[in-house]
């Protein structure tokens, strides 16, 4: 091949690759956001309702099934500092996919919110395949795809300014994965079955909003006899070997920036720990953005780890949720009271 | 790694760059091996020994068939290969369905022999590169083939990433001489190729994977739903696996033609046949063909008494059925498909219209039917088609039953309905194959000036990807 057939070959491909980046944006920009259903369901119904509420937890199940902002708000109640609060816990939502949720909270421009509980944890590289497609695009912003790849290839934030090619290999998969779905978040992927086949969302909505339409509603039972010795022995081994963990650098930079967003609209951000099985105290790095509550320690909150009130590592029963609810509600006073 | 996947293009990318950059045929050839070995080893790299295996058996035997003259020690060395070969499929692919066959008979006859399956996962392509590996050792028994001297060439042929998991299913005869010469750029049809990647995209991603989930609803549970929606369902599942295996037949076709070789065509316009024995012209006519020649001719073909032609043809098809799995339903497709051709040979040779039939097939493009007969038989033919499908697509009998009814034109006791509107989408989508198969799409893209048609290539591509399901459906010929 002469070298005016390759170039004008490279210049073919380039034009079709910047034809396919350029109808991909302008299509992209003309469609509506993708919100998967359990995050729409609270997304819009929150957009709706926004300045009744002043209080917002955000965070995975952990938050979602553990606490009512019924019970949240008697206790503020009986306490004097009266609070209206509504649960965004989404199933399975880690960092960073709560950070672009917290940019859709953000963009509905709350003008009542004061005090933002933010659940706090590092930032997760690994896919959970159970979830789905669109519940793994949508979030995948370049913003979001970017501090993903950053802890891929940096976890502990020690790296040198080039990447070493052992941690490219190490984390090759998960590179991988993440640009893959930024692909498929930038090329639209799949996008016309939404005005195809539009699905009506609205009973599922419903059971995502909880009972009281406060977005809490139950997980579950109690353990069995032999999950709740495993539970037991596993406890055991995590405070044997629990010692200070600080955040990542990525999770803990972006907390403090979304700490910030949330100052400027007038909210307070606290930083909560649910009681997880996972003992070892999650430090920032620094100075906390906010308020810090921690409750996976087994020690000082005997009570959430027994195991008539746990559903397994993660959850709580209505009595387990309940009783964490109270517990956090009285601390959460304590704290907004301090000068 | 499947031809629609985001990391099949930077494979590709890979493949293509470095491949035209070297100079040596021999070192482009190793490329290619390694890079088909890649492949392949994506999805399950334990089963490569199994390609590797079966490449070097059958060098040893193809070299073997050349040094000896004696006819019956070049039977025991072919005989060799094919025990070897269909003793390899015939563990993975039939060892179950033979032991539950035999342990129903016994049980059916009285007795309960222990007998155990096996927890056996079914390498990937097996099929298909067994028949490509057959193919050469047959051919260079029957002196239509000289053997490779290069224990390369024959691992690239029988290993050459686009066609090796799903076909189309390639005579050592039309590959071997062309991996003998140097491919040049310039003989590449790029248009063309890239062209049909895209049709073929179109086909499987959007397409298929578009209709599998309701086809899939529907043959879960069959017995749940109403007989409007039972036709729903097969004449999607017949769109299905028409643009699912047409679709990676297409991609395949590209993909080798970016790489300068050519694969042979699989599909030309199936259920626009005339009659069923055109559609088996027309339909995965690289399996059709290779059981034509080394099945039905070696069983004695057309010639002899009818009832020996009629025997001929039902083993043909009940083997070409059970090639694609071992079930029994599989086994029915192939009867109901042998069956329908013995009926059309003998109706044929009654109204002595065979000639007529063979012009037909000549025809390039088809032009289809012609008549209110010519529509009819159009019309009996795709009836008996979808009907076979059914038996096709069921796990088993059981849940063939319901669908068939259906089909008869028997009520259904189901009240779940998928919705008959969606035939408007059979419809539209056999109105637009209509339209291809008319040749309205054939050559208006190759006018443009290259930077246009590039241009409207990448603004095609991001146009289809919108069209593609959420849901992602594995390639239905993957399992064969």
């Amino acid at each position: 091949m002469s070298t005016s057939t390759i170039t004008r070959n490279v210049l073919c491909v380039g034009i079709a690759l910047a034809a396919f980046i350029a109808t991909s944006a302008v299509i992209h920009s003309l469609l509506p956001p993708i919100i998967p259903k359990g995050v729409a369901a609270k997304l819009e119904f929150f957009a709706q309702h926004k300045d009744e509420f002043d209080t917002l937890f955000v965070g995975t199940s952990s938050v979602y099934y553990s606490i009512s902002p019924e019970i949240f708000d008697e206790i503020t109640r009986q306490n004097s500092l009266a609070t209206h609060t509504f649960n965004f816990g989404i199933d399975a939502m880690h960092p960073p996919e709560n950070f672009y949720v917290l940019d859709q909270i953000l963009k509905t421009e709350p003008r009542n919110l004061k005090w933002v509980f933010l659940e706090t944890a590092n930032v997760e590289t690994k896919l959970h395949k159970v979830l789905g497609t669109e519940r793994a695009v949508y979030w995948h912003d370049w913003r979001r795809t970017a501090l993903t790849l950053r802890k891929a290839l940096n976890p502990r934030g020690d790296g040198r300014w080039y990447i070493q090619a052992s941690r490219l290999w190490v984390a090759r998969r998960d590179l991988a994965a993440h640009l893959n779905l930024f692909a498929q978040r930038f090329g639209n992927v799949g996008r016309a079955a939404e005005f195809l086949f539009p699905q009506n969302r609205k009973a599922e909505a419903e059971i995502e909003l909880g009972p009281r339409r406060d977005g809490y509603r139950l997980a579950g039972h109690a353990m069995s006899a032999e999950e709740a010795a495993s539970f037991q022995k596993r406890l055991a081994d995590e405070l044997a070997q629990a010692q200070p963990k600080p955040l990542d650098p990525q999770a803990d930079e972006t907390y403090r920036r979304y700490a910030a967003r949330f100052r400027e609209i007038g909210a307070a951000p606290f930083f909560l720990v649910p009681p997880l099985i996972f003992q070892s105290p999650i430090r920032f790095r620094e100075t906390p953005p906010g308020q810090l509550l921690s409750f996976n320690d087994a020690r000082t909150y005997p009570m959430l780890f027994e195991t008539k009130v746990r559903i397994d590592d993660a959850h709580l029963t209505k009595e387990g949720a309940e009783e964490f609810t109270r517990l956090l509600g009285r601390e959460f006073v304590r704290r907004a009271r301090q000068p | 790694m499947l031809f629609v996947e985001f990391r099949f293009f930077w494979f590709f990318l890979a493949v293509f760059a470095v491949y035209w950059s070297l100079r040596e045929n021999r070192n482009r050839k190793i490329w290619l091996l390694l890079c088909s070995y890649f492949f392949y080893a994506c999805w399950n790299w334990k089963f490569l020994f199994l390609i590797i295996a079966s490449s070097g058996l059958d060098y040893f035997v193809g070299t073997m068939l050349a040094r000896t003259e004696s006819p019956n020690k070049r039977r025991g060395w072919l005989i060799m290969s094919l025990t070897a070969n269909l003793g390899t499929i015939a563990f993975f692919k039939y060892y179950n369905f033979f032991v539950t066959s035999a342990a129903a008979l016994l049980a059916w006859l009285g007795l309960h022999p222990s007998l155990h399956t096996l927890n056996i996962i079914i390498p990937v392509g097996v099929s298909f590169y067994t028949f490509h590996s057959m193919s050469y050792t047959i051919d260079v028994y029957r002196r239509k083939l000289e053997p490779v001297r290069s224990p390369l060439d024959l691992a690239c042929f029988i290993g050459f990433f686009p066609q090796m998991v799903a076909g189309p299913i390639v005579r050592a005869t039309q590959f071997l001489p062309q991996l003998r010469s140097l491919r040049r750029f310039a003989d590449v049809d790029v248009r063309g190729a890239l062209v049909l990647f895209l049709t073929g995209f179109i086909k499987k991603a959007c397409i298929a994977d578009g209709v599998a989930p309701f086809v899939d609803r529907y043959f879960d549970a069959p017995w749940n739903f109403t007989a409007g929606s039972a036709w729903v369902a097969v004449l999607f599942y017949a769109i299905q696996i028409y643009c699912d295996f047409s679709g990676y037949t297409d991609m395949a076709i590209a993909t080798a033609g970016l790489l300068g070789y050519e694969l042979p065509v699989n599909f030309r316009f199936p259920y626009f046949a005339a009659n069923i024995s055109d559609f088996w012209h027309r339909w995965h006519i690289s399996l059709s063909t290779w059981l034509r020649d080394y099945l039905y001719i070696p069983l004695g073909g057309n010639r002899g008494p009818a009832w020996f032609v009629y025997r001929n043809i039902m083993i043909t098809m009940l083997l070409g059925g059970l090639w694609h799995g071992g079930a029994w339903t599989f086994v029915i497709w192939g009867g109901l498909h042998g069956l329908a051709l013995v009926v059309h040979r003998a109706w044929s040779h009654r109204r002595d219209v065979l000639p007529h039939v063979r012009d037909m097939q000549k025809r390039v493009p088809p032009k289809g039917p012609q008549s209110f007969a010519g529509w009819l038989a159009w019309l009996l033919t795709i009836y008996w088609v979808c009907l076979a499908w059914i038996f096709f697509r069921a796990v088993d009998l059981p849940h063939a039953a319901p669908a068939l009814r259906s089909f008869f034109f028997l009520p259904s006791h189901g009240t779940e309905d998928i919705g008959a509107w969606m035939l408007w989408i059979v419809a539209g989508l056999g109105f637009v194959h209509w339209l291809n198969f008319r040749g309205t799409f054939s050559t208006w893209w190759r006018r443009p000036s290259a930077p246009v048609f590039s241009a409207g290539y990448g603004c095609a591509f991001a146009v289809v990807l919108l069209f593609i399901p959420p849901h992602y459906a594995p390639f239905i010929y993957f399992q064969f």
